[in-house]
């Protein structure tokens, strides 16, 4: 599995299509556990990424690409996937510094890396029904080199049934086993994007 | 005297905020990173950076729930300023009324995060 600055940006761009077709979709699933922000607050970011995506065609390296993506994440999703994810791509930035193509182990310890970013951001672990439940079993998967999309379905169906005792969720209690959490979604279709151009 | 900047994810909530601690503590200075730039509600890390680059003696962040104290957290690692500044957890109201007043009675920065501290962990 190997992934260059290239295709990173196209799946970033990929992503931010993606997001912006499940808009309502994540908006809803927040109406129902959280505060009902979470499609906008995504679009509104990665249309952002895009913008500057489109403007700008080449980077120098994936970490440069990393830490302008992060950035502008920070800087434009708000709510709490903005520190979120923008802590995941600064991590990134920081495990991608100064390398155009990055494969195998190598590329499982920078998913690695933007996970623990996130939950030490978050203050979460794994099983709390947040992303990090998409991110954990996504890195060992690349770990193990298992089927990337097979562990994102399992991940996905598995969290959607957990109680959520992290974020604005854990106020919903039981209400929330059932109902896909909003974080877990967007991050499926983020980390999905970026499987199409691993090769 | 130590500057105070309340997060929140509403500005009304933080005006009002700041409208009590003034009867308690008038000369204590309070700034505000709160609501998103547009009025609407929610928290952003570079508000809270920008606010910090306001601050005329050291500061202490105080926030409302969740994101704001994730975002108050990123604004601190991305602030490049010279003052020292530091987030303490308690619960917004109650620690903003005991480091106003604190603040008010010239204590330092280590002082207020201190006793703080001491009464709501």
């Amino acid at each position: 599995m190997k992934l260059s600055t290239e295709e990173f940006r196209k799946a970033l761009l990929k992503a931010a299509a993606e997001l912006e077709q499940h808009k309502d979709e994540l908006t809803d699933l927040d109406r129902e556990i959280g505060d009902g922000d979470h499609g906008i607050n995504m679009s509104r970011g990665f249309q952002a990424v895009q913008k500057e995506l489109e403007a700008q065609e080449e980077y120098e390296d994936l970490g440069a690409l990393s830490k302008q993506v992060g950035m502008t994440l920070i800087k434009t999703v708000g709510g709490a996937s903005g520190p979120l994810y923008g802590t995941a791509f600064v991590k990134f930035a920081g495990a991608f510094k100064g390398k155009t193509e990055v494969e195998g182990q190598e590329l499982a310890a920078a998913f690695k890396e933007a996970t623990d970013g996130i939950k030490m951001r978050g203050k979460s672990e794994f099983g709390q029904k947040t992303m990090v439940d998409i991110w954990t079993p996504f890195y060992e998967a690349l770990e193990q080199e298992s089927d990337l999309n097979a562990t994102l379905d399992q991940a996905l169906a598995d969290t959607k049934e957990r109680v959520a005792t992290k974020g604005r969720a854990s106020y919903f209690g039981d209400a929330t086993v059932g109902v896909q959490d909003p974080g877990a979604l967007s991050s499926s279709l983020l980390l999905r994007s970026i499987v199409e151009v691993l090769s | 005297m130590i500057n105070l900047i309340l997060v929140s994810h509403s500005e009304k909530l933080a005006t009002g905020l700041k409208e009590l601690l003034a009867e308690m503590a008038p000369d204590t200075p309070i700034l505000l990173a709160a609501g998103l730039a547009d009025g609407s509600i929610g928290t952003d890390a570079s508000r809270i950076e920008e606010t910090m680059n306001e601050l005329n003696d050291d500061g202490l962040i105080l926030t409302d729930i969740g994101s704001a104290t994730m975002n108050a957290e990123l604004a601190l690692e991305l602030y490049s300023g010279d003052r020292n500044v530091q987030f303490v957890e308690a619960p917004l109201v109650e620690g903003a009324f005991l480091a106003a007043v604190l603040s008010g009675q010239s204590k330092s920065l280590d002082d207020i995060v201190t006793g703080i501290k001491a009464e709501f962990s």
